[in-house]
């Protein structure tokens, strides 16, 4: 810096600083107007996204609750009318198996993807993982169909709609458990490691205590994920105005989602209750799965980590 | 050396199991590939270009055959209304939802009192859990009447100039109808994944631009978006995804057409995924299974699809949370 | 709000700025992040052009202090005051005060360099846009002139439109400071703005520093005390958040009058 730049730079300065302070005088109010308008916009932004929540939980509640009757819990559908037993008996049979099948593969590939694979393999399967998650539930379900149903000749059946739910949870389930197996801290696994105990050992008696409550948030937001399913099951579950057998194969199952879909479509009043009260039954059951899990052992994993 | 072989043992176990989402997505693709290759054979070129969809004669038990394979007699398999149709509904969807997830973003981010702050997300994420048929429940009672009584006309006399945007607006059931439900299922991702992204404005930026003599707007407008801009557009392609993959909700309020090439904007569709769904009840009835095999190459188109979006959307947005 | 009025205070804020009042000054101000009290009863005169240094062990309330001077000490959740500080002898706390403004004509330099993710010719013009300059060659003039200002012009001239990222350290902190000086302030608050640099780097900011106070009043905080007694006319020493000095740098660092100043220049404090 040479004196004559600040000598040649200091009438200027002085101009500019006049410039500027009556610009910035003279659009002050534009400016707070301004800020006001975009504040506006972003509060209108959070109203939006939150009043179709509100309308859907008082619409079904309401229209739910008048439907709801011991009938409901007591009684299978029998043509649009009834009750919903096979459906809730179908759905806990549907989602049950299908986390028996998915929450220990899904936790032993977390293990794997966080303890032993490379940065590179990690990355790879981490990766794939977040694509499963976005490949469309009803490819997922015509999958199932071509070759639980088919293929395997199992024909619609709680095994191939079980199996299709799997898939769609198991991603959810690995991720959950790496992420939460990511945050054990260094000094604990070393500190293990490092008295001659295996790494295998170490994982069981140091990280998974540890990783546990996220595990866990994990398999819950898969199983409220399950729950909720479709199009995974229209063609590998199909539907099944009986309550479930313990039959794997040839045998199809009813699931309170169908009933939402189909029932309110049907020109009669009963349907129209029964998908009603089907809805509430999902979304009492899904809120309170993801509550549970991200108030309760969310909260207890941050705590954790 | 015993631990060292349980050790291995171990290892390889849960090394076999971490195979398996490879496997699935394998699994997948071969097996909807192979089943969709007569189909594909069947109508060359033209089932992604051809825009009739009919399962041909079904009674008169005449068959025919094209390129080698045997369908029922003027069976013709066509998609591209269904492939319009999805990116439609996608668009309409993302225009209403990219705005207004980030201003919730925003106003999450920048505005909400801290304790508001952690009400409100956890209000947000749990729109994210709300199962498909309830959105297309809602879409049914709600959304469909508002549209056919009062956004439709509406926007018809409003923007009528425009030809798309022009009546009649019909029974509710169509574009428009889905596009809205698809947003709502959508916004929860987008106000989450952007907010997390500006939370992450580093403060020295913040202040930087404060300091300056910037409003709390403008600042935002000038540190804080920019900052977030990246995550902000993977989290709409992600939606993207999500959105072009639905299945139930769209299926529920869109009106199924078949044949029908979308003239504006509150007319019937139909999408890749409602088709599949819709469909096959009907497919069975095709002696000869080229409707089965015309399905599987939907989903197939639809597998390939949500690749290029998720696949593109991941390597924009590492690791967003469970939701 | 300002709960403590003095005499002195109501008579400070009604006498027009003067040649030879300070440019700012601080009176009785205490400042509380949430039931914590970080600043007690600070009476401070900044004089116009001059280099007026803050020192004192980490933790004395020095930053707080410089913060509360363009009020970014409000960005804290839970914080409050009370007293007052002028700037031209009026209330920068007072009703009607625009915080915009008065950010604007006091402006600030970080301890680490926060350039924006925007090219170097963004990065000086952002503040002067976003104040209303929409005339393209008035916002070129204003950023060469700042950028001469802060000793960086002929290092950047070529690569205007080079991020502002790519710069070394040294050369960010200036950029920094070419903003700053882009908006045209009176008064400049610096905190350890060589804290993060290296030596040269550091000499250059402070040839700046000394170059500034020809047109500006500046206020540094510091915990280097040879830096103080390189480039400060006055230094003010601060203890536990109180103020247990202040005078000319020569005097402060020969003839102390406190014997806790004392302690900490010669490094028996902090």
């Amino acid at each position: 810096m040479s004196a004559a730049d600040w000598e040649a730079t200091a009438y200027l300065r002085r101009r500019h600083g006049q410039v500027l302070a009556e610009a910035s005088r003279r659009s002050r109010a534009a400016r707070q107007v301004r800020g006001r308008v975009f504040g506006a916009l972003a509060a209108l932004g959070m109203a939006a996204s939150l009043f179709p929540l509100l309308d859907i939980v008082e619409l079904v509640a309401v229209h739910g609750a008048r439907a709801l009757s011991a009938a409901v819990f007591t009684q299978v559908t029998n043509g649009v009318s009834g009750g919903l037993q096979n459906a809730i008996l179908g759905t806990v049979f549907l989602v049950a198996l299908g986390l028996a099948v998915a929450a220990p593969i899904g936790v032993g590939a977390g293990v794997y993807v966080a303890e032993w694979s490379d940065a590179r393999t990690a990355a790879a399967l981490n990766y794939l993982t977040d694509v499963l998650v976005g490949v469309p539930s009803i490819v997922v379900g015509y999958f199932g169909f071509i070759v639980f149903v088919g293929d395997f000749g199992w024909g619609f059946s709680w095994l191939a709609g079980s199996l299709a739910l799997a898939v769609i949870m198991l991603p959810y389930i690995v991720r959950a458990t790496e992420l939460a197996l990511s945050k054990v801290p260094l000094d604990l696994r070393e500190g293990s490691l490092a008295l001659g105990v295996t790494r295998a050992r170490t994982v069981h008696a140091v990280s998974l205590p540890f990783a546990l409550p996220g595990i866990l948030t994990g398999v819950l937001l898969a199983m409220g994920i399950g729950i909720g399913e479709t199009a995974p099951l229209l063609y590998t579950a199909s539907w099944s105005n009986y309550n479930p057998s313990l039959a794997l194969t040839h045998s199809p199952v009813g699931y309170l989602t169908y009933v939402v879909w189909t029932f309110i479509q049907e020109p009669f009043s009963t349907a129209h209750s029964l998908a009603y009260a089907a809805a509430l039954l999902l979304m009492a059951g899904v809120l309170a799965i993801n509550l549970v899990a991200r108030q309760w052992l969310g909260r207890r994993g941050e705590h954790a980590a | 050396m015993r631990g060292e072989r349980a050790d291995r043992l171990y290892r390889a176990g849960v090394g076999l199991l971490a195979g398996a989402v490879p496997v699935a997505l394998g699994a997948i693709a071969v097996f909807v590939l192979v089943d969709a290759l007569p189909a594909l054979r069947y109508m060359g070129l033209g089932f992604w270009t051809g825009t009739q969809w009919n399962l041909g004669n079904q009674y008169g038990g005449t068959t025919a055959s094209q390129n080698g394979v045997v369908a029922a007699a003027g069976a013709t398999f066509g998609i591209l209304p269904y492939i319009l149709g999805t990116l439609l509904t996608s668009a309409v969807a993302l225009a209403v939802a990219l705005p207004l997830g980030v201003g919730a973003a925003l106003f999450l981010s920048e505005y909400a009192p801290p304790r508001l702050r952690l009400w409100l997300s956890s209000l947000v994420e749990l729109l994210a859990g709300v199962p498909s048929v309830v959105y297309g429940l809602w879409g049914l009672a709600v959304v469909v009447p508002a549209v056919a009584g009062g956004i439709g006309p509406w926007l018809s006399a409003a923007l009528g100039f425009i030809p798309f945007l022009r009546g009649p607006v019909g029974t509710g059931l169509g574009l428009l109808s889905a596009g809205l439900v698809l947003a709502v299922m959508v916004l929860p991702l987008i106000a989450a994944t952007a907010r997390d992204a500006m939370q992450q404005t580093p403060r020295a930026l913040r202040e930087g631009a404060v300091a300056l003599g910037l409003t709390r707007w403008e600042a935002i407008a000038g540190v804080v978006l920019p900052t977030a801009r990246p995550a902000i557009f993977g989290a709409a392609i992600l939606a993207l995804g999500r959105a072009l993959g639905e299945t139930m909700a769209v299926l529920m309020v869109s009106g199924g057409s078949i044949n029908l090439l979308p003239t504006n904007l509150y007319g019937p569709v139909n999408t890749l995924a409602a088709v599949i769904a819709s469909q096959l009840d009907a497919a069975f009835t095709d002696a000869t299974h080229m409707a089965l095999h015309a399905l599987a190459g939907i989903a197939l188109t639809l597998f390939v699809i949500s690749l290029v979006v998720n696949g593109t959307a991941r390597l924009i947005v590492r690791r967003e949370g469970a939701a | 709000m300002s709960t403590m009025w003095t005499s002195a205070q109501l008579e400070a804020q009604e006498r027009p700025a003067g040649g030879d009042a300070a440019k700012m000054a601080v009176r009785g101000l205490s400042v509380f992040f949430g039931g914590q009290r970080a600043l007690e009863a600070i009476d401070l005169e900044l004089p116009e052009r001059q280099v007026t240094a803050l020192i004192g062990p980490s933790g004395c309330g020095k930053t707080t202090l410089l913060r509360s001077l363009n009020r970014m000490t409000e960005l804290v959740p839970h914080s409050r005051h009370e007293g007052d500080v002028l700037l031209d002898g009026r209330s920068i706390y007072g009703p009607g005060v625009d915080v915009v403004d008065l950010r604007r004509r006091v402006g600030m330099v970080f301890q680490r360099p926060n350039p924006f993710p925007m090219s170097i010719l963004d990065n000086v013009t952002f503040g002067p846009r976003r104040h209303g300059v929409r005339n393209r060659r008035l916002l070129q003039e204003i950023a060469e002139e700042s950028l001469r200002a802060a000793a960086l012009w002929d290092e950047v001239k070529d690569k205007l439109h080079h991020s502002g990222m790519s710069l070394s350290g040294g050369q960010q902190q200036r950029l920094c400071i070419a903003r700053a000086l882009a908006v045209q302030p009176e008064v400049l608050l610096m905190d350890e703005p060589t804290s993060a640099l290296d030596p040269i780097s550091t000499g250059k900011i402070e040839d700046l520093i000394r170059q500034l106070a020809e047109d500006y009043t500046l206020v540094l905080v510091t915990h280097s005390l040879p830096q103080a007694g390189r480039v400060a006319d006055r230094v003010a020493f601060l203890l536990q958040g109180s103020l247990v000095e202040v005078g000319a740098a020569q005097e402060i660092f020969t003839r102390p009058r406190d014997r806790r100043t004392e302690d900490y220049l010669t490094g028996r404090l902090g």
